[in-house]
């Protein structure tokens, strides 16, 4: 068996025989030697996070995953925005009071509305704040699996696909997906294979779902941009569109997104189009935006239309990513053509 | 009344505001001298080190040598080992032989802060040879124990030959028979003489404590290094007999040479390298190999003992980082790196398995402190063989070639096995060069600029684990 590996051996560089760098040997060659510069790997075994995956994990701590610290201008809007509750407990405070002068019936149903009031902003709180950690934990779980899947490590993988499919237990039309994870989770299985075999079951009917939902959204507004009156009209139509269709996203991989959390959402989209805005550009948007000067020589209206289409189904992509719980290994990260085609004027294609 | 030393050591560095201190350690051989010179090479001259987060975003302004602190210990010789690594000869500095130490001041600014961003770290680098931390567990054996397990050591198949003039003479004397000066030195040499020999390069052994037995530092010669393990039955020995001299003088050993060293260095410690020759017990076969493991499982040891008091967790600052970093890498490819690093892995699991109670963050890698070769890939016939280009060391030889020192070589090693375990499966010890499956040599120094830092294969990395928070 050891007769199979090459033997360790020495060769002299001054020696006859040995061409070195591509310098003719003295003597026939018996050796060729060709000196090499390659850096020294820094971690050798674990691959690298493909570019696409390093752009949604900075997004996602950039929002959905970013701690609040303090900073001037959020100080001096908590302060404000201290003051004017406490200047609006004093105004209930008072106003009941003046009820109950008014008539004790009155003070009593006064503090009844106002004692509602307390307990569904409470309530709405704490759904805000279940919301904006579900949230948290799902970008932290895209991490992780994209991480166990990069070193291969099955201890983590199998861990976060655990997380994954808990995360699907009560949809009821994930269950041959799940059943077909927990199955791959029971065997004897790397940890880079089980994340794939997870992402196929687990979030490929999901993909399909949140791409429908992107290609209807951009058709919807380019369409409405398009045969609008108003400028004004079609910029609160599209911007009514996003936030819906962000909504959806979220909602369809598992997230709901409350006001907060949609704040939060929202800086990691935007971070995350302002991140791939190169890359985006150096695939086809260029070139759709170059060919639809065209369209917009025809009627400057459909021109605008479809530009707001392409804004949508960006939005829409980089929603789809950040919200993501697993990274695309499986599955290759759609593009705006694939979401809207009909937008290239190769509806039929 | 160890312990209590230890707390006041403690709390009068807690009040000295004071420097985080640096172990490094590594049983001889292993690098530990040029890693030091060239980690504080390296930050003296301000040299590009990606990985350390600081360095990397331009925070370290400059890093300055301080002068000793600490009175009763040796300065580590940062010049002369450099100028003997830069120097006409390119050697490899003098090994360490006692403990040493070095203050370093590096001046950065923090990354985030609210007044003042710079800041200062003081960094006492300690070395200290690896075989000390051996010593540890002959605190909890009595004298009879401890020979009898030296004892039964030097009977296994492996060391047996090397024993065989020691446990000779040891046949002729009587330990109950009346004290001899002469007979207990006679004894102590044979028994030094065979340890040196399992330390020497072909059978690269590990355990072999005591420590200051091969390190003797300023003891040499001293009665308390002057013992030797004698068959003895358990229970005091007659009083005079040569069995109760040796007993005597293990318990000396104990008391003046393991002790002081721990209270006085070795708590307290902060960060903790240990470096790691695989390559050497590589070079000499599995049962070297299993050695070395088991030495790393009792040098692990040490950083352990003693945290189960409550007065103890309280005071004692802990080693809260350990490295294990295989030196050397720059004697394979860097294809061969991981599986360097998945022997060490074997090597150093069961140490690290113990230290789940330790509390310290653990980190393996292959580093390369002084990066002697080059890479080049070698084609001879139909094969091609990813090789390295160095200065052998003069008297090296691999596959019949003898080098002189002087001239370049294109060097393939050979292949480790991609299963580390395997490396570790068999009885073979000082294997000769045809019987196993690589060979490493060892290389001169590499040539670098003047003024420069030599090159390095990740001690970066090693920094940033070790002292990379310190800077945030």
């Amino acid at each position: 068996m050891s007769d199979l590996r090459p033997r360790p051996r020495a060769f002299r560089l001054d020696d006859a025989r040995i061409a070195l760098d591509g310098a003719p040997a003295r003597a026939a060659a018996a050796v060729v030697i060709q000196s090499q510069d390659a850096e020294i790997a820094e971690r050798p075994g674990v691959a690298a996070l493909d570019e696409g995956e390093q752009a949604i994990e900075a997004a996602q701590r950039r929002g959905l995953l970013a701690r609040w610290r303090p900073k001037l201008g959020g100080l001096v809007w908590s302060g404000l925005g201290g003051l004017a509750s406490l200047a609006f407990g004093l105004w209930v405070t008072q106003l009941i009071e003046g009820l109950f002068a008014r008539a004790p019936a009155l003070g009593w149903i006064g503090v009844a509305l106002g004692a509602t009031t307390l307990l569904a902003l409470l309530a709405l709180l704490a759904r805000e704040i279940a919301a904006i950690a579900r949230q948290s934990r799902i970008a932290r779980l895209h991490i992780d699996l994209a991480q166990a899947r990069a070193a291969d490590d099955r201890d983590a993988a199998r861990a976060g696909v655990a997380r994954l499919v808990a995360l699907y237990e009560r949809r009821p039309q994930s269950a041959r997906g799940r059943t077909e994870t927990l199955d791959a989770m029971r065997a004897i299985i790397d940890g880079r294979d089980l994340v794939d075999i997870a992402e196929r079951a687990l979030l490929k009917p999901l993909d399909a779902l949140a791409q429908a939902e992107i290609a209807a959204a951009a058709k919807r507004v380019s369409l409405v941009t398009a045969i609008s009156p108003r400028a004004i009209l079609d910029v609160i139509f599209v911007v009514a569109q996003i936030i819906r269709l962000v909504r959806r996203i979220a909602e369809i991989y598992g997230g709901r997104p409350g006001l907060l959390g949609f704040v939060k959402l929202a800086r990691s989209i935007g971070a995350h189009i302002a991140i791939t805005g190169g890359m985006a550009v150096g695939d086809s948007l260029l070139q759709q935006l170059v060919g639809h000067g065209i369209a917009s020589r025809i009627s400057a209206r459909m021109g605008e239309g479809v530009l707001n289409g392409l804004l949508t189904a960006r939005v829409g992509l980089s929603a789809l990513s950040v919200c993501r719980p697993a990274p695309f290994n499986v599955q290759k990260a759609p593009g705006v053509a694939d979401v809207a085609p009909f937008l290239f004027g190769g509806g039929e294609r | 009344m160890l312990e209590a030393g230890v707390v006041a050591r403690s709390l009068g560095d807690y009040f000295s505001g004071g420097a985080l201190r640096l172990g490094v350690t590594g049983l001889s051989r292993a690098g530990k001298t040029v890693f030091i010179t060239a980690l504080v090479n390296n930050l003296l001259n301000g040299a590009r080190l990606p990985v350390l987060g600081a360095s990397a975003e331009g925070r370290v302004k400059r890093a300055r040598l301080e002068p000793q602190p600490d009175d009763a210990v040796p300065r580590f010789a940062y010049e002369e080992h450099l100028a003997a690594l830069s120097g006409e000869d390119r050697r490899w500095p003098r090994s360490t032989r006692r403990i040493s130490q070095l203050r370093l001041t590096i001046e950065f600014e923090r990354a985030q802060g609210w007044l003042d961003r710079s800041a200062q770290l003081t960094l006492d680098i300690v070395d200290y040879p690896g075989e000390w931390l051996l010593d540890l567990p002959l605190l909890a054996k009595s004298y009879a124990q401890w020979s009898r397990e030296t004892l039964a050591q030097s009977e296994s198949p492996g060391r047996a030959p090397l024993a065989a003039p020691w446990r000779a003479y040891l046949a002729t004397l009587d330990p109950g028979a009346g004290a001899q000066e002469d007979a207990a030195r006679r004894c102590a040499e044979l028994f030094t003489a065979y340890l040196r020999k399992a330390r020497e390069d072909v059978y690269a052994l590990s355990t072999l404590p005591p420590g200051r037995f091969l390190m003797p530092g300023d003891m040499e010669g001293s009665p308390a290094l002057t013992f030797a393990p004698v068959p003895v039955a358990e229970g005091a020995p007659p009083a005079g007999s040569l069995a109760a001299m040796m007993e005597r003088r293990y318990e000396a050993y104990k008391t003046h040479v393991v002790r002081p060293f721990f209270r006085d260095h070795f708590s307290r410690l902060d960060r903790q390298v240990v470096l790691v020759d695989a390559l050497g017990a590589l070079n000499s076969g599995p049962a070297a190999l299993r050695d070395l493991e088991a030495a790393m499982a009792e040098i692990l040891l040490a950083f352990r003992s003693g945290r189960s008091s409550t007065l103890a967790t309280i005071f004692r600052p802990r080693v809260d980082r350990i490295l294990f970093a295989a030196t050397k890498a720059d004697h394979l490819h860097q294809t061969s790196h991981d599986r360097l690093d998945a022997i060490l892995r074997v090597l150093t699991s069961r140490a690290i398995a113990r230290a789940q109670g330790v509390g310290a963050a653990i980190d393996v890698i292959a580093l390369a402190s002084v990066r002697a070769t080059r890479e080049a890939r070698i084609r001879q016939g139909g094969e091609a063989l990813d090789a390295i280009v160095g200065t052998p060391e003069a008297g090296e030889s691999l596959g019949g070639q003898i080098f002189d020192g002087k001239g370049e070589a294109a060097v393939f090693p050979g292949e480790l096995p991609l299963d580390p375990a395997s490396a570790l499966d068999g009885e073979a010890l000082a294997l000769p060069e045809g019987d196993n499956d690589w060979r490493f040599v060892k290389f001169r120094p590499p040539i670098f600029a003047l003024g420069a830092s030599p090159p390095q294969i990740r001690l970066d990395r090693a920094l940033q684990f070790l002292i990379g928070d310190k800077l945030a």
